[in-house]
């Protein structure tokens, strides 16, 4: 039974490869015949029951589901990828499940592309499996640098964010008058990482860092840390910790009454964060962003189709997500064919704009850079509408949002 | 623990029936075990049965200590993992076939398991649990680290599965679970080997009466030490291939979660060996499926059948399907002599 599928697949690999080397010599037939199985599969990985489930889960389903409506509309009878399905799993976060959904999605499920993949090792494990199956996998969920540095392959692109650019954009905050600094970071690869690129990025940016100061992970108690950190008198404090250990910091922070006295800076945040907490918490807070929904109009109208569908606004991810599906199409559709290899020329180096990527452009590592933001969380007061918690204070130009090439990465 | 009693009386049960029937049993219940493993990559999708392959021998492992002696270890993930990471260091800085390799992960988790064991067995029950979850704890946090060498929480990336050059293994999920899964039945014939020897009959004796065992002039300590060894070398075994067959080895094979697989025996049977394999295939497929099935309550199914397991049936999976049938097939065996 096994068997047969996978023979199944091996000729439909070889019919492919024949029709390909048919495109070279005579041109296109007919339109279905460059299209693997007749279909275009766009496969979403991701944590649909855990901790990340509200900052992108199964809402990034729906998410990509609408740029396949989109894409539809915007073509009609012209598209290439006249059938298009959209299937999903969860990874739980484990990556050995990543690893093997992400196999049977490919092989079983004829899955042209993987989206998403929160968690660093899961999404390099996705990573590592696209690279074997000569298939796309476009990672939002996850932060890590590595899989456009030692890691990055020819099949793997990063959209949306990376820790890099998350201590660029909250390093911006030097040029509004938070030179002075004390970090705050948990004691592991993450923290250390985030640590390490927020010192360089605020000493760029013409600031001090005056202590980096570790603390245990997981923890509960940060009072001892905080009174430290505060003890150098700083205009900011940056916290690396998230999740659990996040809203921990943000309530002992608030307790300790420094929030008068300097401004809290989190590392890595998202909407539903600020929203499960209470924006009352984190009134004043900055952290980096990669996309607002009130941004502007262009946004803001994406928002709402996304509230039609999900009854709650989007995270930067559901943006990322849509963003990513809606390119891999328009890439399908320049190529006229969705083949892996043709659909990478198609997106590699190209400038790509849309409601998520602002002046975006395709790396040569295929890091996907854009315009990012530094946003500061609203008070109480000012918050007008359900979601609307936040200030975007300064726009980072794509090009000094993220670091250069990695040297680590040769495709 | 109570529920010894139970595996226990069931021993006592076996030995009535008579030894021909009682063996030809056994080799049936051997051919449909060998039968279902070398059938099962045509059933399952082959990553998952090579998964379900190596938490069996983990699960089997776990037995050997639980089932046979009456330990609970609750830090076997320290040698399923540091044995996924020593395999997957060998395989990427040496280069040699994955069977080597994975032989490489299995000495080490032995290695460790050595001191681990020395001074854990001093203690037993609750106290046994908690110093070995501290160990495998401890390794953990060395891995997570030790980033230079592990990846700390990105996990040690692009383990090659290199085979003598023979493309099929190397790249074909379907072809590499018919190379790898030998290593796994050689680690559960071990593990059989093991019990039914001279030996395995102290370790039960043990598990029974420990001062009765020393009594008789066994040294306790030592034989807990060797079965511990022993044990970990079978998690170590199962942990290398696991980590080859996916290529990369991360920290969630080191974390307590792992450890917490002590279930699987449980769902199975404990002290039965087939209920190892019985559980650790039920949740495997269980993890597999329920990936796609669109629920966000996973933690509620999973832990409802554990639930209902643990209190419906008290041997487990297996032990009560094994009870069931030798009744059964005890009340057809007297019928004829009324």
């Amino acid at each position: 039974m096994a068997r047969k599928t996978k023979s199944a697949a091996i000729a439909a690999c070889m019919t492919g490869a024949l029709v390909l080397a048919g495109c070279g010599g005579g041109g296109p037939s007919a339109g279905g015949g460059k299209i693997s199985d007749d279909k275009v599969v766009l496969a979403v990985l991701n944590d649909q029951s855990g901790v990340y489930k509200d900052l992108s889960g199964p809402n990034s389903v729906e998410a990509v589901k609408m740029a396949v409506a989109d894409y539809q509309k915007k073509y009609g009878d012209k598209a290439v990828a006249s059938d298009i399905e959209v299937i999903s799993a969860d990874h739980q976060n484990k990556p050995d499940i990543a690893n093997t959904k992400a196999q049977e999605m490919y092989d079983r499920q004829k899955a042209d592309i993987i989206l998403d993949v929160p968690t660093s090792s899961a999404a390099l494990a996705v990573a590592g499996v696209a690279k074997q199956k000569k298939k796309l996998f476009i990672d939002v969920g996850a932060g890590t640098t590595e899989l456009t540095g030692a890691s990055c392959n020819k099949y793997t692109f990063h959209w949306a964010y990376d820790t890099a650019m998350l201590a660029k954009g909250a390093a911006s905050q030097v040029k509004n008058g938070g030179k002075k600094w004390s970090l705050v970071y948990p004691d592991y690869a993450f923290g250390q990482d985030m640590n390490k690129s927020f010192t360089s990025a605020i000493k760029e940016g013409g600031g001090t860092v005056q202590q980096s100061i570790p603390t245990p992970f997981p923890n509960d108690n940060f009072a001892t840390f905080i009174t430290k950190a505060a003890s150098s008198k700083p205009d900011v404090i940056g916290t690396m910790a998230a999740g659990g250990d996040l809203i921990n910091f943000v309530k002992q922070f608030n307790q300790s009454g420094m929030r008068d006295k300097a401004t809290l800076a989190v590392g890595l945040m998202f909407i539903t964060d600020i929203h499960s907490l209470g924006v009352d918490q984190f009134a004043g807070t900055t952290f980096t962003d990669a996309w607002y929904w009130n941004f502007d109009k262009k946004n803001r109208e994406w928002a709402d189709r996304f509230k039609e569908k999900t009854d709650t606004r989007p995270s930067f991810a559901h943006a990322a997500n849509y963003s990513a599906a809606l390119q891999y199409l328009e890439a399908v559709q320049r190529a006229g064919t969705d083949d892996s290899d043709a659909v990478v020329g198609e997106l590699e180096g190209k400038k790509l704009n849309d409601v998520f990527l602002r002046d975006g452009e395709v790396r040569a590592d295929h890091n996907v850079i854009h315009d990012t933001y530094l946003a500061e969380v609203k008070k109480k007061s000012e918050v007008n509408e359900p979601w609307d918690y936040e200030k975007i204070i300064n726009t980072i130009p794509a090009a000094d949002a993220y670091e250069p090439v990695s040297k680590a990465c040769s495709l | 623990m109570t529920e010894q009693s139970a595996p226990t009386a069931q021993l006592e049960q076996t030995a009535e029936v008579a030894p021909a029937r009682r063996s030809t049993v056994r080799w049936v219940l051997l051919a449909i075990g060998l039968v279902a493993a070398i059938a099962l990559p045509w059933f399952v999708y082959p990553p998952v049965a090579m998964d379900i392959a190596a938490w069996a021998l983990f699960a089997i492992s776990v037995d050997l200590l639980l089932g046979y002696t009456g330990l609970l270890s609750f830090g076997h993930a320290a040698f399923w993992g540091s044995s996924a990471y020593v395999t997957g260091l060998i395989a990427i800085h040496v280069g040699v076939p994955f069977p080597v390799a994975i032989l490489g992960g299995m000495l080490f988790a032995m290695l460790i398991a050595v001191p681990i064991g020395y001074l854990s067995v001093r203690r037993t029950g609750i106290y046994f649990a908690m110093v070995t979850l501290a160990f495998a704890q401890m390794i953990y946090f060395v891995a997570n680290q030790w980033h230079s060498l592990t990846g700390g929480e990105n996990g040690l990336q692009g383990i090659p599965r290199s085979f003598f050059g023979i493309e099929q293994v190397e790249t074909d999920a379907f072809y590499f679970y018919y190379a790898a899964v030998g290593l796994i039945l050689l680690g559960a014939w071990a593990a059989w080997r093991i019990l039914h020897s001279p030996f395995g009959r102290v370790l039960v004796a043990i598990r029974d009466n420990p001062a009765r065992a020393r009594a008789l002039g066994y040294d306790v300590e030592r034989y807990k030490v060797v079965v511990f060894v022993l044990s970990a070398g079978l998690a170590g075994l199962a942990g290398g291939v696991f980590s080859i067959s996916h290529g990369f080895a991360s920290l969630q094979e080191l974390a307590w979660t792992t450890s917490g697989k002590v279930v699987l025996p449980v769902l199975g049977g404990i002290g039965t060996l087939w209920g190892g394999p019985v559980g650790a295939a039920l949740v495997v497929l269980l993890e597999d499926k329920l990936a796609t099935i669109g629920f966000d309550g996973i933690g509620i199914i999973t832990g409802s059948i554990f639930i209902v397991i643990v209190l419906l049936f008290r041997r487990g999976l297996w032990g009560t399907a094994r009870t069931v049938l030798q009744g059964l097939a005890d009340r057809r065996h007297r019928a004829p002599r009324d």
